[in-house]
């Protein structure tokens, strides 16, 4: 890291952040300038707090070089994590789309969705059995009965599946089921819940929390990581802002920053993170432009009847033409999008 | 032409005298680092930190009085604060290589 010392700091000031610092075992290259003096330190405990610099007299400013996290960082692996779920590789060169109902509400409704999402392309289907409701007076979810239907919908269509896990005691039960285990954005600081996944070798879908800084985010995959489990995704949901127009403001801007940072596959989830459906294609084509490796878009067959976030979910003849247009936009980018000749839209399955 | 030749010449000359300069320098620098490892030991018996602001000041003073220029009192600060920087270091590594024994 680097101190900036305030201009005119005494000599006594810069020697007790030296002292500071080689305690903490930093290398110290002081450099004197006429005005203020600059304290470059290298080395040193990677935990080390700099809070414990800045609090010192005649500090003006401590910068961090180096990121708190390790295994998520770009620096420990260059090169990019494939999560392999099956057949299905995400953070390859295919964009994986994860499709289907916010949460599952009968076996027709989850039916339904299934077989749209398939023949739109689609690899995984996605669906709550457990939701984490802003309101308890919101419909919860149907629980494991919900997680058989979606399993037998899955297979029905030869799609993985993803679903929440709200709390580790459910680990056993969706573990049964799921191929894929999401963290809301709830739960993305729910470290005691991290740690448990990091020792299951189970795929994680990790959500950004809804105010949680791009740090803060990759800190929570760490604690994934450094429990040994190395099957962590990324997912941006959008962040709360000042904007009131949309539910979130979806921060396409994660995406490349995401990249640069971590090695880590990155999604989004456009449903979530706009919250009104004439808004989710606009951004599910912006996402796979900036180069996402897949997308999480919330399709209901009949979704001003869905028991949650119908206002967000697309028709499937919306999601089909969604598809048809990312198939366009991802080789642009050198990315393909559903491998499989879809060519049978169209002959009438 | 020949004018060209001489300045390359007396180029070459001065640039001969810096390489000898630099030999010397570092052959200095050594001796002073291996002279610095002899006290950051004897301050470890002593049971003494490595840094020692006051000591470093009274250096950082010591150079500046006798200092004739051409460089000026701030430039020759700032190049013996790197210096001390360094044997700082070596103190530190003699210092771990002493506590965690022997590299294998």
């Amino acid at each position: 890291m680097v101190v900036v010392m305030q201009e005119r700091a005494t000599d006594e000031q810069v020697q007790r952040v030296i002292s500071q610092l080689v305690e903490m075992g930093f290398d110290v290259h002081r450099s004197t300038g006429a005005l203020r003096t600059v304290i470059g330190a290298v080395g040193g405990n990677r935990a080390a707090d700099p809070r414990l610099l800045e609090v010192l007299d005649g500090v003006q400013e401590v910068l961090r070089i180096t990121e708190p996290y390790k295994l998520a960082s770009r620096t420990f692996k260059p090169e990019n994590s494939v999560v392999t779920v099956g057949d299905v590789r995400i953070g390859g060169d295919e964009v994986i789309v994860m499709a289907g109902p916010c949460s599952a509400e009968n076996e027709d409704q989850v039916e339904a969705a299934a077989s749209a999402v398939k023949r739109a392309g689609a690899k995984v289907l996605r669906g709550g059995a457990f939701k984490p409701r802003s309101s308890p007076y919101s419909f919860q979810g149907l629980g494991e009965e919900g997680l058989r239907l979606l399993r037998s919908a899955s297979d029905r269509h030869s799609l993985k599946l993803v679903s929440e896990i709200m709390d580790i005691s459910q680990l056993d039960v969706i573990t049964k089921y799921s191929d894929i285990l999401q963290v809301g954005a709830r739960n993305m600081q729910n470290f005691t819940l991290l740690r448990e996944l990091g020792r299951s070798r189970m795929p994680i879908l990790l959500k950004r929390g809804i105010s949680a800084t791009i740090e803060e985010w990759l800190l929570s995959a760490e604690y994934i990581l450094a429990g040994g489990n190395m099957n962590v995704m990324l997912c941006e949901r959008g962040i709360r802002t000042f904007e009131s127009y949309t539910r979130n403001t979806l921060d396409i801007s994660a995406i490349p920053v995401v990249r640069k940072l971590s090695h880590l596959p990155i999604l989004v989830d456009p449903s979530h993170g706009t919250g009104l459906r004439d808004k989710v294609a606009p951004m599910a084509r912006a996402a796979v432009a900036a180069g996402a490796d897949g997308l999480l878009i919330e399709v209901h067959h009949d979704p001003d009847h869905a028991l949650s976030d119908g206002a967000q979910s697309l028709f499937p003849s919306q999601f089909d033409r969604l598809m048809a247009e990312l198939r366009i936009i991802a080789p642009a980018i050198g990315r393909s999008i559903c491998l499989e000749p879809v060519a049978r839209r169209g002959w009438g399955v | 032409m020949a004018q060209e030749r001489s300045v390359k010449r007396r180029l070459d000359e001065l640039r001969r005298e810096i390489d000898a300069i630099d030999e010397q320098l570092v052959r200095l620098l050594s001796e002073r680092a291996a002279c610095a490892l002899r006290i950051g030991h004897e301050k470890k018996l002593a049971g003494m930190d490595v840094y020692q602001p006051s000591r470093e000041a009274e250096v950082l003073g010591h150079v500046q009085r006798i200092n004739a220029g051409p460089l000026d009192d701030a430039a020759m600060k700032r190049l013996f604060e790197r210096i001390i920087d360094e044997a700082r270091r070596l103190e530190r590594i003699a210092d771990e290589a002493r506590e965690n024994g022997p590299i294998e």
